[in-house]
């Protein structure tokens, strides 16, 4: 082995390197970017989950439950009236409620157990813990300050608005992940393609020709839409038939969210290629367009517990309503009744149009 | 119907401090092969780019088959044959051809036009697989598949081999004489004598222009080598 030919490799490579600004800034401002959002979204004081309290006791004991539960640092509970409350986890506003009903005091002095009634909201296996885990500590702490209550066993009576005790992690991101499969790699792979097409000349014939812009960027759309719809036919039956990822509303409107959503990234992906000139660049869209996104767009943690100013963000990013439209449809089986459904889809279409029109106008007839 | 084929005024391009086209005037009637001859770097690419609306020049016009470009309706009645065989890779020959004879307009003469080239034996290669001169071939079937009234061939014989060559040749003078004109950059001199007029372009100048003959006649030499040499110098540049 030949110490000065491994040299010469090595240093030919950071020479390269010394000229592509660009990968240089990737290589060392990506991790800062992602690894402080990770840190600002997971310790930047982001907020616990709601409950609602619904205090119907007539006696002493609900009014010290209530107040105690109010009092706690992971839960952020407020007292509410029933149909409010109801209303709050149907439209996920509440991770859930707790009712103490009017002989709850009665009853807890009477038999020495507390089951108060616990509705939660369900779709989130791992918020659904964390206000168990809350209503538990609460009452525990309630049993050891007041005397008299040392002996009171807490048995809470849980149901679940969607999804139910069998509803576990995969089902909760399953409903996530099978569109962002679908939109992850059909962006990657268009945005490639469409960068192939520059690199090897075939784009500046194109340009040469009769081809009108609109008809370029609609006849790639149509070209990996074809293909991103198959994916995307083979990722939901693979979830629902070998996974078995819960499913409770309508598979024509998971897939009609899933076409929008391959049609969104095929459209970005030929928008964000005209700013990157080589495939290698476009790769590299991958941490600065993905990674945010996958952060920020509920689908790994929910954006009702981020901190405000990320919540802000999060609510721009298309992917969150993309996300949440098929939340929405799998777990909690909306349909197009439902406001926030409409809104998600009118996103989503939104998105398309605006990336379709914005694919265009970048493409440029003249190269120079 | 105007009778030249390309009108090119006073045409100048910068890219940052190199000026590729410096004030170039030109002008092809119909119906000929016409040769812009000069070395790599001279501004022939540059100028083939500017005749098909891919650059705008800085000042100056240019007007193609009657029409000023940019105009997206003359782009149909062009072929054009990068000097790179811009090509997909993945596609065989005859799908290639076929792509381009689609968006261009010439469905039915894939046949034809893989013939010209005779690559019609290899039409189900797929491009990948194929040799630099092969590539080269199934590029200019691709520029001419939809029968322009005007071809503009960047370099078109790179890679070729002799015969092939002289054979492309032949056919080139066979569709000017059937009234296509044929604008064909080279750097390639015996080739360029088979051209009926040439551009004489280095550095972005137009040093100029005439036959062949009218060429060596006007620098007093017998090669049209040693016309280009004399002529630059002539031209202090």
């Amino acid at each position: 082995m030949s110490r000065r030919r491994v040299a010469a490799i090595t240093v030919r490579i950071l020479q390269q390197f010394r000229r592509d600004r660009r990968t240089l800034a990737l290589l060392f401002g990506a991790p800062l970017i992602i690894l402080g959002l990770l840190g600002y979204l997971l310790r930047g004081g982001g907020s616990v989950p709601k409950i609602g309290v619904v205090n119907e006791d007539s006696g002493p004991l609900g009014q010290l439950v209530a107040a105690s539960i109010e009092r706690s640092q992971t839960v952020s509970a407020a007292g509410m009236s029933l149909s409010k409350a109801d209303a709050g986890v149907k439209n996920g506003d509440l991770g859930g409620y707790l009712l103490l009903p009017s002989d709850f005091t009665a009853v807890a002095r009477q038999s020495h157990l507390v089951e108060p009634l616990v509705r939660l909201e369900g779709s989130q296996p791992g918020l659904s813990g964390t206000i168990l885990q809350a209503l538990s500590q609460s009452f525990a702490t309630l049993a050891a300050q007041v005397p008299g209550t040392a002996a009171i066993r807490f048995a809470p009576q849980v149901t679940y608005r969607y999804g139910g005790p069998g509803f576990d992690t995969l089902d909760y991101f399953g409903a996530a992940f099978i569109g962002l499969v679908v939109f992850f790699l059909v962006f990657v792979i268009t945005a490639v393609a469409f960068l192939r097409e520059r690199g090897q000349g075939t784009l500046e014939r194109l340009m040469a020709s009769p081809l009108r812009r609109p008809e370029i960027v609609l006849g790639y759309m149509l070209g990996f839409s074809v293909l991103a719809l198959v994916q995307a036919v083979e990722v939901l039956t693979f979830s629902l038939v070998v996974l078995h990822v819960h499913n409770t509303g309508n598979i024509g409107l998971i897939f009609l969210l899933e076409a929008l959503m391959a049609i969104a990234a095929v459209n970005l992906g030929i928008f964000l290629s005209m700013f990157a000139r080589t495939e290698f660049q476009a790769v590299q869209f991958i941490p600065l367009v993905i990674v945010p996104q996958m952060l920020l767009a509920g689908i790994i943690f929910p954006v009702s517990t981020e901190p405000g100013a990320l919540q802000v963000v999060s609510h721009v990013l298309p992917l969150t309503y993309a996300v949440n439209g098929m939340r929405d449809i799998m777990i909690k089986g909306a349909d197009l009744s439902w406001s926030s459904l409409q809104l998600d889809f009118g996103v989503m279409l939104g998105f398309c149009v605006l990336v379709i029109v914005a694919g265009t106008a970048t493409l440029r007839r003249r190269i120079a | 119907m105007s009778e030249l084929a390309i009108d090119v005024d006073q045409v100048t391009k910068r890219f940052g401090d190199l000026t590729a086209l410096d004030a170039v005037t030109l002008r092809v009637p119909r119906g000929q092969v016409y040769g812009l001859l000069g070395p790599n770097g001279s501004g022939k690419t540059t100028l083939i780019r500017a005749l098909v609306g891919l650059i705008a020049p800085d000042s100056g016009t240019v007007s193609v088959l009657g029409h000023r470009m940019p105009e997206l309706n003359v782009l149909g009645r062009i072929g054009y044959m990068t000097q790179q065989a811009a090509l997909y890779p993945d596609l065989s020959v005859k799908e290639n051809v076929r792509f381009f004879a689609a968006i261009s307009g010439g469905e039915s003469r894939v046949r034809e036009a893989l013939d010209f080239v005779d690559l019609w034996p290899r039409r189900a290669s797929v491009v990948s697989t194929l040799s630099g001169g092969m590539r080269t071939r199934c590029s200019l079937a691709c520029a001419l598949v939809h029968g322009p009234d005007l071809l503009l061939l960047d370099e078109p014989t790179v890679g070729v081999d002799p015969q092939l060559r002289i054979q492309l040749w032949d056919r080139f003078q066979r569709m000017a004489a059937e009234g296509t004109s044929i604008i064909v950059s080279s750097h390639v001199m015996d080739e360029a004598e088979r051209c009926d007029r040439l551009g004489l372009i280095r550095l972005g100048h137009l040093l100029a222009e005439g036959s062949v003959k009218q060429l060596k006649e006007m620098a007093h030499v017998d090669r049209l080598e040693d016309a280009f040499i004399k002529l630059s110098e002539e031209k202090a540049l």
